[in-house]
């Protein structure tokens, strides 16, 4: 992705140009080993080994491991709820995954979009007595229409400018929402009772009754959203838009629909994933900068553009996270850094993710 | 540029160094902490500007490195007892280090991946700050031992930032700035053009890495209290972006206008409007990035009152 021009400066782009044809030597020296921009698969594979064997490495050493039974059978319920913790994780990170791959734009407010559908969803629930599954049928239209104002009065200005504009605007709509609902809600947790239960699997394996709620909402949701842009005439539209905004324009796509349709799109996911956190764990305004950066490292994990590879990162991701706030002592500090870690060793390594990058 | 215009930019530097490092004594508390965080942005905007305005590599996370000067500082004064002045030399040291690190790997990637992995270093950093409770007294922060400090502070501010502005208008009008530039055009054909790219954008990320260190190292002495949230806060990095977007980034003059407008602005808000500043100021950045990408200089261009080039 090559840099915008910006006020002064600009004549050294007249004499760059005329070389730019060429490509370097490094650059044939690169493509000729094989490797381009995709990295080694080998190298991810053997990193995500020793990432997820670490706290087990830190867990042996601090004594927090202990080889028995009931520290397997909490073992097993940890990871249970990492994958189903990773299943809501998957759907707003397929919010953000669908407006960086169909408009290039890395949209900063994504975890305040996840954090409004958690307000919204507890508003729904103590104001108006709803149901918080219920409650979406009437947020999410609300979401849907919030992400098309976003996108009308904010990115369609951005969409193809450096990426420092996209970053602010969205980072300044997240500033806006996060005061806004500080504002309204003040900054205390909140938590929603919803189905507080736990489901024995066996005598000691148990699974919490609102997670596993939560994850049949993000499987069926996500899965929806997936077979809507595999199937779906509209769908193969923003698509195609991602792979190549001007051929789509081309072939009689109207794509400043495509980015209305895209933006309201996550904006809606956000929100069904911060109604489904709610029912889950505290929020207050101020949680939302962790989700955006969760959905980040799982949009870089999995491979950007790969609807199917969000979903594997997002599992991945919540995986990670369990394990190590199980085993690593000073645990709940140390899983934002799992995130953090996952998302530029990732980067670093392979930039293309579990599935490749996509490109045009 | 003409050496005329040198001239009479140099003139203008001299002049208000002399009014900055006269006033001090006749302000009052409050003001002189006033100008001095004002200078503190104008380093920490031509810093960010340096990387992310001649080289074209957006950092979303430089306050990663203001945040580490700060630690520097705040550690040596507390347990070790070290003087003052020598911890911002080790302050800038390590973040020249850490910019190595972290730059060699993470500047080879482009566009969004080097901005949102920098997002990811800064926030790291502050996790590892938390964390690692033995030689950062974790969550709670450290209170260094009180002290009267405003005028020392004031003046070291004064000093980097003078020094901060000769650094970035010397790189701003050499080769290496515009080597930088070339290789925020187009970095392949800078490449092919013989500018080994990576030793130079490597070298600008440390440049603009050691002025914000030195930056919180004397922030630190100022307020005599930091805590990880505090100075690994996310909005100092947005700060230096809007503020060199503000004033047009890829210049010299810009981010420093950039600086002092904006910094005066929120302060004259957040006196005002207690609750409400947050909202505008978020606001605020939605409507610069949105209308106003390319900044004062840009918009004074576009008019014909100022000539491209002439304020650099």
């Amino acid at each position: 992705m090559s840099q915008g021009t910006e006020g002064a400066g600009g004549e050294v782009s007249a004499a760059s140009t005329a070389v730019a044809a060429s490509p370097s030597r490094a650059a044939v020296r690169w493509r000729w080993r094989g490797a381009g921009e995709a990295g080694s698969p080998y190298l991810l594979a053997a990193f995500l080994l020793g990432a997820y064997a670490l706290p087990f490495v830190v867990g042996l050493s601090a004594g927090t491991v202990r080889l028995d039974s009931t520290w397997f059978a909490n073992l097993v319920s940890v990871l249970l709820g990492g994958v189903m913790q990773g299943g809501v994780y998957a759907m707003f990170a397929l919010g953000l995954t669908l407006i960086f791959g169909v408009m290039r734009i890395i949209n900063a407010a994504h975890g305040e979009m996840v954090m409004m559908g958690a307000y919204l969803t507890w508003v729904c629930f103590f104001r108006l007595g709803l149901d918080p599954l219920l409650s979406l049928a009437l947020t999410l239209p609300l979401a849907f229409l919030f992400g098309m104002a976003v996108q009308k009065l904010l990115l369609d200005a951005v969409v193809g400018q450096p990426e420092l504009t996209a970053l602010l605007v969205t980072f300044g709509l997240g500033l806006v929402m996060i005061y806004t609902a500080e504002l309204i809600f003040t900054t205390d947790f909140r938590t929603i009772p919803y189905a507080p239960g736990a489901l024995q699997l066996t005598s000691t394996i148990a699974v919490g009754q609102n997670r596993l709620i939560s994850f049949v909402m993000a499987v069926a949701i996500s899965t929806g959203v997936y077979l809507f842009l595999k199937l779906a005439r509209i769908g193969k539209a923003v698509r195609a838009t991602a792979l190549n905004a001007e051929v789509a324009m081309v072939c009689g796509i109207d794509v400043q629909k495509i980015y209305l349709l895209t933006t309201g799109l996550a904006a809606a996911l956000a929100v069904a994933g911060g109604a489904l956190v709610s029912i889950q764990f505290g929020f207050n305004p101020e949680t939302g900068v962790v989700y955006t950066l969760q959905a980040f490292a799982i949009i870089i994990l999995g491979g950007r553009g790969h609807y199917v590879g969000a979903l594997i990162g997002g599992v991945m991701l919540a995986v990670l996270e369990n394990l190590v706030s199980l085993m690593v002592p000073n645990g709940t500090a140390m899983v934002e850094l799992a995130a953090y870690g996952l998302m530029i060793c990732v980067l670093l390594i392979r930039p293309g993710g579990l599935m490749g990058v996509k490109e045009a | 540029m003409g050496r005329t215009e040198h001239l009479r930019n140099v003139a203008l530097v001299v002049a208000a160094a002399v009014i900055l490092a006269v006033i001090p004594g006749s302000l009052t508390l409050y003001l002189r902490s006033f100008v001095l965080f004002t200078m503190m942005y104008v380093v920490l905007a031509l810093s960010w500007n340096i990387i992310s305005g001649f080289t074209g590599y957006t950092s979303f996370g430089h306050v990663a490195f203001y945040g580490i000067g700060a630690y520097a500082c705040a550690i040596l004064v507390t347990d070790y007892r070290w003087p003052w002045l020598a911890t911002l030399l080790v302050a800038a040291a390590v973040a020249a280090v850490v910019a190595v690190v972290i730059g060699y790997p993470v500047l080879r990637l482009k566009g969004p991946y080097f901005a949102i992995a920098m997002l990811g270093t800064a926030e790291g950093t502050r996790v590892i700050a938390t964390v690692w409770d033995g030689l950062t007294h974790g969550g709670l922060g450290i209170s260094l031992p009180s002290a009267e400090t405003s005028m020392p502070t004031y003046y070291a501010m004064l000093a980097l930032m003078l020094v901060t502005i000769v650094v970035a208008y010397v790189v701003g009008h050499s080769r290496f700035g515009i080597r930088l530039n070339a290789i925020r055009e187009d970095e392949v054909a800078a490449g092919a053009l013989g500018i080994d790219a990576t030793r130079y954008k490597l070298a600008a990320f440390v440049l603009s890495a050691v002025f914000p260190a030195v930056a919180g190292g004397i922030q630190a002495y100022k307020v005599l209290y930091i805590d990880p949230p505090g100075v690994f806060f996310v909005q100092i990095t947005i700060a230096m972006a809007l503020m060199s977007m503000l004033g047009g980034k890829g210049t010299v003059i810009g981010p420093i206008v950039g600086a002092v407008l904006l910094y005066a602005a929120q302060e004259a808000t957040w006196v005002n409007f207690p609750t409400a500043h947050l909202i505008a100021y978020g606001l605020f950045i939605v409507l610069v990035a949105r209308f106003l990408p390319r900044g004062l200089i840009g918009f004074a261009i576009d008019r014909g009152w100022a000539r491209k080039g002439m304020v650099h």
